[in-house]
């Protein structure tokens, strides 16, 4: 099976600080694939890499064997790469609906129209926002604006999704129903690299884990084994617990 | 097309209509109004076609209008009238791309300081060239144009640029000005081409306002830099479209219409202290309206930090 996405020796730092170093690895098609690792470790770095957000220092970002390394974010965007962001940015002089339009407007197949409306309310009824596109994003809940986001990055009919912490913040129920539309997402065959503190959603949605520790990937593997290494505890816990 | 949007359009070409056959039965004063009046309303809706949505606040509105202007004062006895107006717009979307290209990268203040400073920029350039290379200190129109043909000719490309920024407004492209207004970074990642849309926006803007400069420029029938190049028109452009709301069809004409009678009454009444209270006029309407209109510009480029 080839690789849907594959990252080769990506390099980058700020200034004096080596943010992400020599990090390789693979996703191959369908997988929910789990990064870890605690904060400041370059999690969101690696994603702002392979989304265009930030230009490599070094190394290649290949997906679906074409090299997207240093590409611009909308033409990343074009080649079926889609993101949400740590912190919700939903646009506010936006309606939730046009939130959704314009990444249909905009994706991989530039809809608009009659027909972008009924994609754009196909979108939030699988996200559990039906009927709400008119309203403004100001006025939604949290939940539902991470909803609105997730709608939003399906709307340019990615093959490939990065979630940044996208199940943060909610309360346990709603926590329920995040894990449930990831699920339901790998069931219709959508690649996801999840990065994810909460080691339930974890657990229940990745059958394998990459795990980061000051900018290096120091563990990977199937996730029952990987989360109980001993390095991996400590990278997370601190030496007391190893 | 709806009902609404038929019924818009009809009682929009009445008005326009009625305004063309003012002239006819108006005194030569208020054509001279009404020609104003209608050069406000363009630059306004013009300047609010990419700085509305966009919130990048452009004082270089003088800096094509004079541009414009100057194009007709040196060309007019060279070649025929409609060549120099495609002239006037050639020239201005070509200063328009070389601009945004060096400068669309530039957030916040610093663009609408480089604006500004390109304005006396491009004035310093032109006079320093009359001056120095032709030999020139200021150059006669002679167009045969009455006030009301300089009207007539104003009043078919303020309705133009409502059509386009009508366009615009319901086009993908619009909604792509709306989403990078708020943050150009999900706007990217959403597959819109931020910089490409802002240079394109740049340029429709920046070749109405040159055309609106040319089309005025036989008004004067003497031209030199200090006229055309004033940088009151930036002001006046900005508050206008301010005032009525510049991410809105509308809102620009709304706010150029008593604004460009009040400053009418002002420069006459008090000539002496136009500035003074033009520049009171701009604060107060920044300071006491906060919440109207002008709320939408008070998070200047809030939602474009990466
Ligand atoms: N744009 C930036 N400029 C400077 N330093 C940054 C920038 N983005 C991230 N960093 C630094 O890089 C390191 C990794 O950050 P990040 O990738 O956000 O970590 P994580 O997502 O794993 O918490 C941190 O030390 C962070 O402060
Ligand atoms: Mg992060």
């Amino acid at each position: 099976m080839s690789a849907q996405l594959k990252i080769t020796n990506l390099h980058k730092r700020f200034g004096g600080l080596v943010a992400v170093k020599d990090v390789s690895f693979n996703l191959h098609p369908g997988e929910v694939v789990g990064l870890l690792g605690p904060n400041g470790s370059g999690k969101t770095t690696v994603m702002n890499m392979i989304s265009g957000a930030l230009t490599c220092d070094a190394g290649r970002v290949n997906v679906n064997g074409v090299d997207l390394t240093r590409m611009k974010p909308h033409r990343v965007a074009k080649h079926g790469v889609a993101r949400t962001f740590q912190l919700v940015r939903p646009l506010p002089t936006l309606s939730v609906a046009e939130n959704v339009l314009l990444s249909l407007a905009f994706g991989r197949k530039r809809h608009w129209g009659r027909e972008a409306r009924d994609l754009v309310e196909e979108k939030l009824a699988f996200v559990g926002l039906a009927g709400r596109g008119d309203e403004q994003v100001g006025n939604l809940t949290y939940i539902d604006q991470k909803r609105m986001e997730m709608a939003r990055a399906l709307a340019s009919e990615p093959s490939l999704l990065l979630l940044d912490e996208w199940l943060a913040g909610l309360n346990p129920s709603e926590l329920r129903i995040g894990i449930d539309l990831v699920q339901h997402l790998q069931g219709q065959g959508m690649t996801v690299l999840l990065v994810e503190h909460i080691m339930e959603a974890v657990r229940a949605l990745c059958s394998r884990c990459i795990v980061m520790s000051a900018g290096e990937v120091i563990a990977e593997g199937p996730s029952a084994e990987v989360l109980d290494q001993p390095v991996v505890i400590k990278a997370y816990l601190g030496d007391d617990h190893a | 097309m709806t009902m609404k949007t038929s019924f818009a359009f009809a009682l929009a070409g009445l008005a326009l209509v009625v305004l063309a056959l003012a002239p006819l039965v108006l005194p030569d004063y208020w054509t001279g109004v009404l020609l104003g009046m209608t050069g406000y309303v363009t630059l306004a809706t013009a300047w609010a076609l990419f700085s509305g949505p966009t919130r990048y606040v452009s004082l270089a509105t003088v800096a094509f209008f004079g541009v414009g202007a100057y194009t007709v004062a040196v060309l007019n006895e060279v070649m025929p009238y409609p060549l120099v107006l495609l002239c006037a717009a050639g020239i201005g979307m070509t200063m328009a791309l070389l601009v945004g290209l060096s400068t669309l990268r530039l957030a916040g203040v610093y663009f609408v300081i480089f604006t500004f400073g390109l304005a006396e920029l491009v004035r310093q350039t032109v006079s320093w060239w009359e001056v120095n290379v032709t030999y020139t200190m200021g150059r006669y129109v002679f167009l045969p144009f009455e006030g009301r043909h300089i009207y007539w000719q104003l009043l078919v490309l303020a309705a133009v640029t409502l059509l386009i920024s009508w366009a615009i407004g319901r086009s993908r492209i619009g909604l792509a000005l709306k989403a990078l207004g708020d943050d150009e970074t999900v706007a990217a990642h959403a597959g819109v081409d931020v910089t490409r849309i802002k240079l394109l926006l740049f340029v429709i803007s920046a070749t109405i306002i040159t055309l609106v400069g040319a089309i005025q420029a036989p008004r004067w029938t003497y031209i030199e830099p200090s006229i055309v190049f004033n940088p009151t028109v930036s002001f006046m452009t900005l508050i206008m479209a301010l005032l009525g709301g510049a991410m809105r069809l509308w809102g620009p004409l709304v706010g150029a219409v008593p604004l460009f009678l009040l400053f009418e009454w002002l420069s006459v009444s008090f000539p002496d202290h136009f500035s003074i209270i033009l520049g009171l006029l701009f604060i107060l309407i920044v300071f006491v309206m906060p919440n109207g209109v002008l709320a939408k510009f008070d998070d200047l480029r809030k939602g474009n930090r990466a």
